[in-house]
């Protein structure tokens, strides 16, 4: 059992869909060595079918009495969707080198059939009383992780001090097994080191005290890191005290470590075109992913937010709106070892001149006087 | 919790059992229970060495200079001379413990940037037509032969046809301050052609200048989080403000309500408490039913109006023209403008107007009316029936009831009355528009009408996009005047793009629907010219762009194409990759990107701090790229080379005058000069030295030195940046406080936000206050197209990353509704013909519930070469002119960087079927 647990909150109701996550995740890790395929951290559209394609359909977890359910491993076309290259050279020729006939159009080498992020923004419904939201997803670093029981070497572990579920990678033989058994589908397998790799809660970053790449770098400031234990962390607070941020298909029983606050939508219209005071996403389908107290938790949400709008003080909505970008993060870590040498002193904002004073001789020059009819 | 054995049970079941080797189980009994302790952690090291390789040996600073209004610092990492990763800087400071920090800002364009500047459809090398332009035909020359080639065919057409011969343009794939400044110093010395490029794109919030005097107002955007009721309108901040969204739905949960308005349901809508969906084009019928709303049920505030704005001010009933001085006395002013003072019962001049000698605001004892209809006596000694422009206004307004404008907008009354009275209930709401508004010819209707309704409920301007004032810069990338010419004109004129638009308008129902026949515009546009309301300097024949990717934005873009480049003797496209408009060039040059050079931003509005860039120490260039300073540098040697060579020093270009010893003077293009005007005598050598020289320079940078942004990447605007109030260091920006509170005059005519223009267009077409217009998509095919900002691209830039198409289908695609779908037998996944009388192109067909019915969207600014035979997704878009905006000589009307026109890109009808 891991000592400690590092855990994550996102609040979906911030997010954008602008995948910077994905992005910083990919560039951190999984542009280069057999890893191009995966998405250790995807967004995607919900309803939809998500990625890897499916995964909701695709099994594994634990039954309810705690044994492994089997589990598919996803497809590579199918369901991941090969990573396709362009023809740049072919249609573009940009070092004008010898070229016969009309260039080909700028296209992917082989059409995708699937991608990460292929049903994006399609959802559900019918206009205009549709909907959809975003559901980012990392590896849940789960408190009792399938892919690790799964594990026919034992080369999946929780880390003592933070509970970051890795994939020994001297020790793995790439069997899969993992693959199939976590239920997020959050394992893949890297054909070219041959061997099963995942999300590493960005350990080296972390260890640095420096959040996870997909967390420091969420511009949408959905996420939350620290010690689920930490009372004074943002995360505990929370997950424990106010119980907004609830974990993702829990019945699946690996107990999974990062949280989502559930979205909010706009309200429905009915037949004539007025607005009723239903909000469009339906409550069953949140419940669906993230249990039955969704209701309360919405409830909870919109009652908190009443009392800031009429100036009432609310610590969740305080801890929601995240005055500051570097308190979303507790690391408990020493001092920060920011890139580019020595910690700069902190830079002041230029104050030239106050309100008042700029504004009185501004008055002065132009008179200063009201002016009647000329 | 599961066992072992259980597990081992259940891998038949899944199909995976696989022997282990002997050998390998014997290692496995190290591990007892890994999910109590785990033994051998050294392999950990793994992923470490991975990240301290991405985080590499130098680090610099950047950000993205594209037309992107995010403008975001970076830190940029590389190893080895290359550069590896880069990571937003997240050090921006909070301006007050009240209001959220700006950080980290970024995008998921900017996170990958450092994988596109090395793809393989980067530039490395100068290249040379082989082939027919676009055959994709080309030879690899040197910089020298590129250079004296292109200089020696400048220099040629200038001799011929004088400076608007070659037309120097930079385009908005570069809106820094340093980068510019060279393409821009070089065309300006040169007297060369540039255009208004938020013109050319369609940018200009005209309606913003109609009442306003200038388009560019509104708040920094982190006063969204200071507000309790946001309205987005024709806005997808979640797509289009990527950096800034977050301060929306951190003043949701402060406890603001935020309503978005577009025709789709799009990513802000779904985070909105209420979506209100419009059909497109119809803005200003839902602008003027608000007005209708505020005025009937009088949720105005009379002290607001009757001081900041020309609400009060008199109008002749007889010919509906403003009462001026001349009016009343034989040769009096035209610009000193009347009200009707109840003090005394008398018209009165107000105060503030450009011709009255008291230049503020204050009303004083004066007490003008605000309704009524009145006599006064006119100059010939005939009384004139007068009344107020409010009256004018509210006449107009009797007529766009929300029932009245229901079926223009789709939207049921009910739900405009509520947002008419919330709106003007709440205590500090605000309305932010985007810049698809006015990519419809009435959206100069909408905004004007938004502003009205704004002024009415006595809250502040509508938003539009404030930008700072940074001054300072014109030594440097103006020292003489270019021919700075109408965007919107230009392209109009140079792609001769009335032919399309005659095409796809049938005559009766676009009379019908603008009171001007299709003629009556282009004979419009051709006025404007002639009467030089909009700058023209006629075509170019040299054409040398930077970081403009023309033959992709450009509408109609089939016809424009072969039109432009059948005018165009020599063409020249500096890039740093082949897009679409460089593949067809005569010439491509090849330029750094965002992280290769140095470079400052700081004039983009949404917040206040000036990013720089500084290259990691040792970065490898790129292949030959140069930056374009050098560029520019290196032309304007050899073309004062090539200039000397035939004999031509000082060329006097009397389009412009200089003074000279009281005399005015015809101004001199100085070619026998060039290389040491351009360089500033030797000052500026590098793009180093731009910067050095901008931060020395600009007044709002102030009083940061060179150093002080090299060590952070960044300094803070100081208070002088705001244009029409100071930035404030602890407080969000907001427009106009030195109006509201100094009674400081508008830039516009009256001195006040203005809402009765009598131009003479504005008059011909019943529009001299704000009205409504029915949108002009052709009826006679079924589709209403249109194609907003994407998430995906900065316009072109980005969009043919392979990290980015990986992410959405990997070819474009376009959007539609099921129901129109099913009609059609389209399935997601087919291949589309998208077709009307303009133009086609082929296309993925996605299907979108939150497509309105009856309309397409398409992303835009893919690249033509993505599509099938190069035929890209603006080949069905007609040419189409507001005419509205052909306006000039008027007031403020007059063209500048304040008053220039749109193309419009949303006002096409198209048929979609399988192809
Ligand atoms: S999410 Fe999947 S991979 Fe991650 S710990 Fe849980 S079971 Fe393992
Ligand atoms: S924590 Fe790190 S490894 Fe995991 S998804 Fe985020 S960026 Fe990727
Ligand atoms: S970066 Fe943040 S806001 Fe953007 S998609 Fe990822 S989680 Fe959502």
């Amino acid at each position: 059992m891991s000592k400690r647990q590092l855990a994550m909150v996102m609040d979906l109701n911030k997010c954008i869909g602008c995948q910077t996550c994905t992005t910083a995740c990919k560039t951190q890790w999984t542009n280069r060595n057999g890893r191009e395929y995966m998405y250790w951290n995807n967004v995607e559209t919900h309803p939809g079918n998500g990625y890897p394609r499916k995964w909701q359909e695709s099994g594994g977890g634990f039954d309810a009495s705690g044994n492994l359910r089997p589990g598919r491993i996803p497809d590579m076309n199918q369901d991941y969707g090969a990573p396709f290259d362009l023809n740049y050279e072919q249609a573009l020729n940009p070092l004008g080198q010898g070229t016969s006939g009309e260039p080909p159009q700028l296209a992917p080498a082989r059409m995708p059939y699937w991608g990460a992020n292929w049903d994006e923004d399609q959802g559900a419904g019918d206009y205009p009383n549709n909907y959809y939201f975003y559901l980012p997803r990392i590896c849940n670093h789960c408190t009792n992780p399938a892919c690790l029981a799964a594990c026919p070497r034992q080369a999946i572990y929780k880390r003592e001090q933070d509970g970051i579920v890795l994939i020994d990678q001297e020790r793995c033989r790439g069997y899969q097994h993992c693959v199939a058994a976590c239920p997020y589908k959050k394992v893949y397998y890297n054909p070219l080191f041959k061997r099963s790799e995942k999300c590493i809660f960005c350990y080296p970053r972390i260890e640095q005290g420096l959040p996870p790449a997909c967390a420091q770098q969420c511009v949408g400031r959905i996420r939350f890191v620290g010690y689920l234990d930490d009372a004074a962390g943002p995360v505990h607070k929370l997950v424990t005290k106010w119980k907004v941020a609830l974990p993702l298909h829990a019945e699946l029983g690996t107990q999974p470590n990062v949280y989502y606050v559930p979205p909010l939508s706009p309200y429905r219209y009915d037949a004539e075109g007025t607005l009723t005071s239903e909000r469009r996403i339906p409550d069953e389908y949140l419940v669906k992913l993230f249990g039955p107290r969704v209701p309360e938790v919405i409830s909870l949400l919109e009652a908190e937010r009443e009392r800031k709008r009429r100036g009432e003080p609310s610590e969740l909505m305080d801890l929601l709106i995240a005055y500051r970008h570097e308190e979303m993060f507790k690391l408990d870590a020493p001092s920060p070892s920011k890139p580019g040498g020595a910690r700069l002193r902190v830079i002041p904002i230029v104050a030239v001149q106050d309100l008042e004073r700029r504004l009185s001789e501004r008055a002065i020059a132009a008179g200063g006087h009201a002016g009647g009819a000329a | 919790m599961a066992s072992r054995r259980d597990f081992l049970k259940l891998t038949g079941a899944c199909g995976l059992a696989l022997g282990l080797p002997e050998e390998l189980l014997a290692r496995i009994a190290e591990v007892q229970d890994p999910l109590q302790a785990y033994p051998e952690r050294a392999w950990e090291d793994f992923y470490r060495k991975e990240f301290a390789a991405t985080r590499g040996d130098a680090v610099g600073y950047a950000f993205h200079c594209s037309n992107c209004q995010g403008n975001c610092a970076f830190h940029v990492f590389a190893k080895d001379g290359m550069v590896t990763r880069e990571e937003q800087l997240a050090q921006y400071p909070q301006i007050s413990p009240s209001i959220p920090d700006p950080n980290p800002r970024g995008c998921n364009k900017g996170t990958i940037h450092s994988q596109a500047m090395y793809e393989k459809d980067r530039l490395l090398y100068p290249l040379k037509r082989a082939g027919r332009r676009g055959s994709g035909k080309w030879k690899r020359i040197s910089w020298d032969q590129a250079i004296g080639e292109i200089a020696e065919k400048t220099v040629e057409t200038i001799a011929r046809h004088g400076p608007a011969g070659v037309m120097l343009y930079v385009g908005t794939g570069i809106l820094s301050q340093g980068r510019r400044a060279g393409p821009l110093r070089l065309g300006s010395l040169m007297g060369a052609i540039r255009l208004y490029p938020s013109s050319a794109v369609g940018d200009m919030f005209t309606g913003a200048t109609l009442a306003y005097g200038i388009p560019n107002v509104g708040t920094s955007l982190d006063a969204w989080f200071e507000m309790d009721y946001i309205v987005l309108w024709s806005f997808n901040p979640n797509v289009t403000r990527i950096p800034d969204a977050h301060y929306l739905w951190e003043a949701k949960w402060r406890g603001a309500k935020i309503v978005v308005i577009s025709p789709d349901y799009n990513p802000t809508a779904i985070h909105a408490d209420r979506w209100i969906p419009i059909q497109p084009g119809s803005d200003s019928f839902l602008a003027m039913s608000l007005v209708h709303v505020v005025l009937a049920e009088k949720l105005y505030k009379e002290d607001f109006i009757r001081e900041q704005t020309d609400l009060p001010f008199l109008v002749r009933e007889d010919d509906g023209r403003l009462l001026r001085l001349a009016d009343l006395r034989q040769g009096g002013r035209d610009d000193v403008f009347y009200c009707w003072d109840e003090a005394t019962g008398k018209a009165a001049p107000m105060p503030g107007t450009r011709g009255h000698i008291r230049k503020s605001l204050r009303l004083g004892a004066l007490k003008p009316a605000l309704t009524g209809r009145f006599e006064v006596a006119g100059a010939d000694g005939k009384p004139i029936p007068v009344t107020t422009v409010f009256e004018k206004v509210r006449a107009e307004a009797q007529k766009f009831s929300p029932e009245a404008t229901q079926k223009h907008t789709g939207i049921h009354p009910g739900v405009v009355r509520q947002l008419a009275r919330e709106y003007a209930a709440a205590h500090d709401p605000g309305l932010t528009i985007g810049f698809s508004l006015h990519k419809y010819a009435w959206g100069v209707l909408a905004c004007w009408a938004q502003a009205l309704f704004c002024a009415l409920t006595g809250h502040d301007v509508v938003d539009t996009e404030h930008q700072w004032s940074l001054g300072g810069i014109g030594p440097l990338a103006s020292p003489k005047p270019s021919r700075f010419s109408s965007g919107f004109l230009g392209e109009w004129f140079s792609g001769r793009m009335s032919e399309t638009f005659r095409r796809h308008y049938p005559a009766k129902e676009f009379a019908n629907r603008t009171g001007l026949t299709p003629d009556g515009l282009v004979q419009l546009a051709e006025r404007s010219r002639a009467d030089k309301w909009l700058a023209n300097y006629g075509e170019p024949r040299v054409r040398i762009l930077f970081a403009d990717n023309m033959f992709r934005r450009n509408k109609s873009s089939e016809h424009y194409k072969k039109t432009v480049l059948d005018a165009t003797e020599l063409y020249v496209n500096v890039n740093f990759r082949m897009d679409s408009s460089a593949e067809l060039a005569d010439y491509v040059l090849p330029a750094i990107s965002h992280y290769e050079g140095w470079d400052i931003r700081g004039e983009v509005g949404y917040h206040r701090y000036v990013n720089l860039t500084v290259p990691p120490k040792g970065l490898k260039p790129i292949g030959e790229t140069k930056s374009e300073w050098e560029i520019c540098r290196l032309l304007a040697e050899r073309i004062e080379a090539a200039a000397g060579r035939r004999g031509l020093g000082r060329i006097p270009d009397p389009a412009f005058t200089v003074e000279r010893d009281g005399k005015k003077e015809p101004l001199t293009r100085d070619l026998d000069t060039l290389h040491a005007d351009f360089t500033m005598q030797g000052k500026l050598g590098n793009d180093k030295d731009v910067v050095k020289w901008l931060i020395e320079n600009v007044p709002a940078f102030q009083p940061w030195k060179f150093e002080d942004a090299v060590e952070r990447g960044f300094i803070v605007l100081n208070s002088n940046a705001g244009l029409t109030s100071p930035l404030y260091a602890d407080k969000p920006y907001r427009s106009f406080e030195e109006q509201f509170y100094l009674k400081r005059p508008y830039p516009t005519l009256s001195g006040r936000q203005q809402f009765c223009i009598d131009q003479e267009v504005f008059a011909k077409l019943g529009c001299t206050v704000p009205t409504a217009r029915e949108a002009l998509h052709p009826s006679r095919f079924p589709l209403k197209y249109y194609s907003p900002h994407t998430r995906w691209g900065i316009h072109s830039t980005w969009r043919t990353s392979k990290y980015m198409l990986r992410l959405q289908r990997g070819v474009p695609h376009l959007n539609l509704n099921p129901a129109d779908a099913a009609k059609r037998g389209i399935k997601d996944g087919d291949t589309v013909r998208v077709f009307n009388d303009v133009g086609e192109f082929r296309t993925m067909a996605k299907i979108l519930p939150g497509v309105r019915p009856g309309t397409l969207m398409m992303d835009h600014a893919w690249e033509p070469h993505q599509f099938a035979r190069r035929r890209g997704m603006d080949a069905p878009v007609a040419g189409l002119l507001s005419p509205l905006e052909l306006a000039g000589g008027w007031g403020h009307l007059r063209f500048g960087a304040e008053w220039d026109g749109n193309q419009l890109a949303y006002e096409s009808s198209v048929e979609v079927a399988k192809a």
